[in-house]
């Protein structure tokens, strides 16, 4: 501590002191300077390049200047965008006067709540005006890709971290073998993605003789197509009942592309979800496991005194205390189902007919085998701001629930 | 134990449990065995996986097409593992993998564990500044910088390609990954935690930063830098997209884009496939259970100061 006085002290007095601090910001500058360097080339100045690319026509070589033909192209009439940008605003707006008023009393702070009530509705309603009209008229296979990234982060991320906190618990008691259960639960973490992928693809193969299908079999699930097979899993669900829920749904009027949110995510889909459970359930429990050993059993000890049940320990003690891990793992494990292409790369099968192909993978195809540069840079820039979204409104959410110490 | 032991306590124990009747979950240890049983069961599923790709690496040809799920002659299955080995070109392919990571390694090394020093030790202007505007790039996803990466690759390619090609050799494999923001990061950390006296006491013995660096620090940060070097080594082994993009032969393609290609054209020939996923999964396995303790500790605490 009494250098930091130091190395900032008024001049005239410590030459000998000033001169060392100019020397330590040189070896400073000189030690980041790599690492800044490489930042630069390949983490920062690409975004810029990224956005310069997707305003023009790139085919590997770079074509002419479209401006934003390429978003509108992706995303459809400006018009539309517009109604939905204006609409999110506006239920962030609602959100906004809500939260500061929500303590307040008074009569005009009831009527600003009442106007906060308005604005979300008329929000909500312009945000989804706006997208059906856009996926009308934009790009449908782009949009059915961010519907699969949300089904797919929606079946993933409660799961996992349910139960890995579940496992973490129990690993935490005192047991026998601990240490070879932490092992076996870890290995999946640790194997190369693209062999255990290649493994999952044959265990989930529509062979009748698979180990999917046999050991769903032992609960008494027919035969399914798993990788192979495109359909719903609502649509299989009901259709196991005689139900043809695509058609009664066309049929009641549905918008088609509705249909395909409501028949759920596919069952290939839902194969690679178990996969990513599998492989990444053992990590966040190692990674709860340190959380849990964290937490100081003399606060256990008071909250027992005081009468608390086992249950309300959990609640009131452990939760509360781990909740900063649990927010470290939900933002590690939504960027990584955003950044999910790996693997799925490995277990897509045509038969899937593209139900499997998250916004990373189809990002990826326009790049890499339609070669088509500045559509594909227009779509990353798209998936940017839906994360940067994403990530304002979990550390918001995060801000009141996550308990730092 | 219940010879040697007096009468007296047994009874008084007996009369405690008569007055208050332990639970049946309790005596009969139901929620242990429970405990026991689903944590089992959770093994099990995590094993599984590796019980078929062994097994079904033994399997013979014959055998796979039966739809039969353990090997009749397991010693005669281990031609597999010659066939693929030779078929998937996997001796080259094993070479690369090993030259990719170590130079990734080596460089990471370099590069972040000066960055991270200076982070943690070290007063400059605009020091947390940097330091954030490091922290925001782990915001970016890779699959943003994927096109302008190789389109930058490309260019760095034909500037040096007479001294240093960049496309289908080593550089474009390593260089953009010695800069990783988390191994400074918790490299930082660790090395805020080193004791200030340390350093004074370096400094009047005459010690710059480099030597207080190399003679104090690393050798006190032991554990963060096995932990930054683990991450590298399996983000280098399972790399994919990228080197798929960069690479367009097969004379530096690591190990996952080869076991990648096996795949997809194996097809039928499902045993070889497995006896592949064996043999790129094997070096990591064993190099994992001989660290395992530090391994899993140092990943552990990666998630405490989220």
């Amino acid at each position: 501590m009494a250098q930091q006085s130091s190395a900032y002290a008024p001049s005239g007095r410590m030459t000998g002191a000033r001169k060392r601090a100019v020397q330590e910001a040189i070896t400073g500058y000189l030690f980041i300077a790599p690492a800044s360097i490489l930042l630069t080339v390949f983490g920062l100045f690409p975004l810029l390049y990224a956005f310069y690319i997707s305003l023009h026509r790139w085919r590997i070589k770079k074509g002419p200047f479209l401006g934003l033909k390429n978003y509108t192209k992706a995303l459809g009439d400006p018009q539309d965008i517009l109604w939905f940008v204006v609409g999110v605003v506006l239920i962030f707006l609602a959100w906004f006067i809500w939260r500061n008023m929500v303590q307040e009393q008074r009569a005009w702070a009831m009527a600003l709540k009442f106007l906060a009530v308005i604005v979300l509705l008329v929000g909500a309603w312009a945000a989804i005006m706006g997208l059906g009209k856009m996926i009308k008229s934009g790009d449908r296979q782009m949009f059915e890709s961010f519907v699969i990234t949300i089904f797919y982060a929606v079946g993933v991320v409660p799961v996992q971290l349910a139960g890995a906190l579940l496992l973490a618990v129990m690993l935490y008691q005192n047991i026998k073998g601990k240490d070879w259960y932490r092992m076996i639960y870890f290995m999946p973490y640790v194997t190369i993605t693209v062999a255990s992928a290649g493994v999952f693809r044959a265990i989930f193969s529509r062979r009748p003789e698979s180990i999917a299908n046999r050991i769903f079999g032992l609960i008494g699930v027919p035969p399914q197509k798993w990788l192979q097979e495109p359909h719903g899993i609502w649509e299989l669900i009901f259709g196991h009942f005689g139900i043809h829920l695509k058609q009664v749904l066309l049929g009641a009027g549905l918008d088609s592309f509705l249909v395909f949110v409501l028949l759920g995510p596919s069952l290939a889909l839902i194969s690679i979800m178990l996969y990513n459970l599998w492989v990444f359930i053992g990590y966040d429990a190692v990674i709860f496991l340190a959380g849990l050993g964290a937490i100081p059993s003399d606060l256990y000890e008071a909250a027992e005194i005081d009468g608390a049940n086992r249950w309300q320990l959990f609640r009131h003690v452990t939760l509360p205390l781990l909740s900063p891990t649990i927010y470290f793992l939900t933002v590690i494990t939504v960027m990584g189902v955003f950044k999910a292409i790996n693997h799925v790369l490995v277990m897509r099968e045509p038969a899937a007919q593209g139900t499997v192909d998250t916004a990373s993978l189809y990002i990826f195809d326009q790049f890499y085998l339609s070669t088509r540069f500045g559509y594909a840079s227009a779509i990353a820039m798209v998936l940017f701001a839906v994360i940067l979204t994403l990530t304002f409104v979990q550390n918001r959410f995060a801000q009141r629930r996550v308990f730092y110490g | 134990m219940a010879s040697t032991a007096p009468s007296i306590p047994a009874k008084a124990g007996a009369r405690v449990a008569e007055k208050q009747p332990v639970s049946f979950w309790y005596r009969y240890k139901v929620g242990r065995i429970l405990l026991y049983v689903v944590l089992t069961f959770g093994a099990l599923i995590a094993l599984t996986p590796f019980v078929y790709m062994i097994l079904g690496s033994l399997l013979t040809r014959g055998e796979m097409m039966n739809r039969k799920l353990f090997p009749k002659d397991p010693v005669a299955g281990l031609q597999n593992y010659v066939q693929a080995w030779n078929e998937a070109n996997f001796n080259e392919y094993f070479v690369n993998s090993v030259i990719i990571t170590t130079i990734t390694i080596v460089g990471m090394l370099l590069v972040c564990v000066l960055a991270a020093y200076a982070f943690a030790r070290m007063r400059f202007p605009g020091r947390d500044l940097i330091f954030g505007i490091f922290l925001a790039t782990m915001m970016i996803p890779e699959t943003i910088l994927l096109i302008p990466n190789f389109l930058i690759v490309n260019r760095l390619d034909k500037m040096m390609s007479p001294v240093l090609p960049w496309l289908n050799n080593w550089p474009s494999l390593t260089i953009p990954f010695m800069a990783s923001v988390f191994a400074i990061f918790l490299m930082r950390q660790s090395f805020t935690t080193i004791p200030y006296e340390l350093w004074d006491a370096a400094r009047i013995d005459g010690a710059g930063h480099v030597r207080f660096l190399v003679q104090v620090v690393l050798p006190l940060s032991k554990a963060v830098l096995f932990t930054v070097i683990i991450f590298q080594f399996i983000g280098s082994w399972n790399a994919l997209v990228w080197p798929l993009v960069v690479t367009s032969r097969p004379d530096w393609r690591p190990i996952a884009v080869g076991l990648y290609g096996f795949i997809s054209e194996a097809g039928p020939e499902l045993h070889l496939m497995l006896a592949g996923a064996v043999i790129t999964t094997a070096p990591v396995l064993i190099l994992y259970f001989f660290t395992q303790k530090q391994f899993t500790e140092g990943i552990a605490t990666t998630g405490l100061k989220g």
